[in-house]
């Protein structure tokens, strides 16, 4: 299973890079609406994804016959104040976390320096989240193996 | 408008979205698995920091398969270079070049910055573009809308700023 999530990764990884959704000057567009590329084609792989979820939710079962399960993200106030943080460093960035990577692949220099920021945000948050979790009313940590 | 990347034309939109939501429900159908890239930053991080909040289990047993999709992701923009006029390193940034002129040192200091938003912004949200701008919203999530409203008006917001305001580009 282990290739076939590479090669997934692989093709959004293109269609990502070749869409300008991994290109700065497409997402400064977007954010100054004088490109709306960005809006199609984040509304038809929404209008495309919600009957399709939909139907395989309906069939129950994986191509291997495990059961469809799918986590729910929590709601709370981590998702505004996330939010507001997330949009900034997109828009500084001109790249969210998919075409980091993809950029780097393209071999856009700077972008290594976005996925270290990206990683040592993402380190310390999960370094402070015990302090994070009242204020913001986060999910109780559930430490574990996992279903593997 | 072409990409920055050996200014090639960008595909049509509508049949990078119809991919994008291919690639969303092949997950689902193929291993019952939720879009998500940024949770996969925490993967990485999993492998190294040992604070309880990333031996969850959701990263446990997220890394066999998000830190392969990941890897992926930068075979997919290496191809994409390749096989579009060529791979070579560049610091090229568009509009960047144009209007805030920084160099080298500059870019990788301004990333860095804007990584840290992204990585720490991300985690705190519960998701990004992927896990909830697509499969959260198609899954018709009311933290996935919640969440996608407010980072893409947070980015509206510091763009117009930075373009309009602090680097008024000309034609913009």
């Amino acid at each position: 299973m282990t290739k076939a999530y590479l090669v997934l990764g692989t093709i959004f990884g293109f269609i990502l890079s070749r869409s300008g959704a991994a290109d700065y000057d497409f997402i400064q567009g977007m954010f100054l609406f004088t490109n709306l590329q960005l809006y199609g084609i984040m509304g038809v792989a929404v209008l495309v994804g919600v009957p399709g979820i939909w139907l395989i939710k309906r069939r129950g079962r994986t191509l291997t016959g495990r059961a469809i399960e799918i986590e729910l993200k929590p709601l709370h106030r981590g998702n505004i104040a996330g939010g507001v943080l997330f949009g900034v460093g997109w828009s500084l960035a001109g790249m969210c976390p998919g075409p980091i990577l993809v950029n780097i692949g393209e071999g856009k220099i700077y972008a290594v320096a976005a996925l270290a920021g990206a990683l040592a945000g993402a380190g310390l948050f999960g370094t402070v989240y015990q302090r994070m979790q009242k204020p913001f009313a986060l999910p109780a940590l559930k430490v574990g193996t996992g279903e593997g | 408008m072409t990409l920055i990347l050996n200014d090639l034309p960008a595909l049509h939109w509508a049949l990078a979205g119809l991919g994008i939501a291919g690639i969303t429900l092949a997950l689902l159908l193929l291993g019952s698995r939720r879009l998500g890239i940024s949770s996969g930053f925490e993967d990485i991080c999993s492998l190294v920091l040992p604070a309880p909040y990333f031996r969850r289990a959701a990263v446990v047993s997220g890394r066999p398969w998000r830190l392969p999709l990941l890897c992926g992701l930068v075979i997919g923009g290496f191809l994409s270079a390749v096989l579009g006029g060529g791979w070579q390193p560049t610091w090229a940034l568009g509009m960047f070049d144009a209007a805030i002129g920084l160099g080298p040192a500059g870019k990788l200091a301004w990333m860095f910055v804007a990584g840290l938003f992204i990585g720490f912004g991300t985690r705190l949200a519960g998701g990004c573009t992927a896990g909830h701008g697509i499969f959260g919203l198609a899954n018709l999530e009311r933290p996935s809308l919640i969440t996608t409203i407010t980072f893409v008006a947070a980015g509206i917001v510091t763009t117009q700023i930075v373009y309009r305001v602090i680097f008024p580009l000309a034609g913009v």
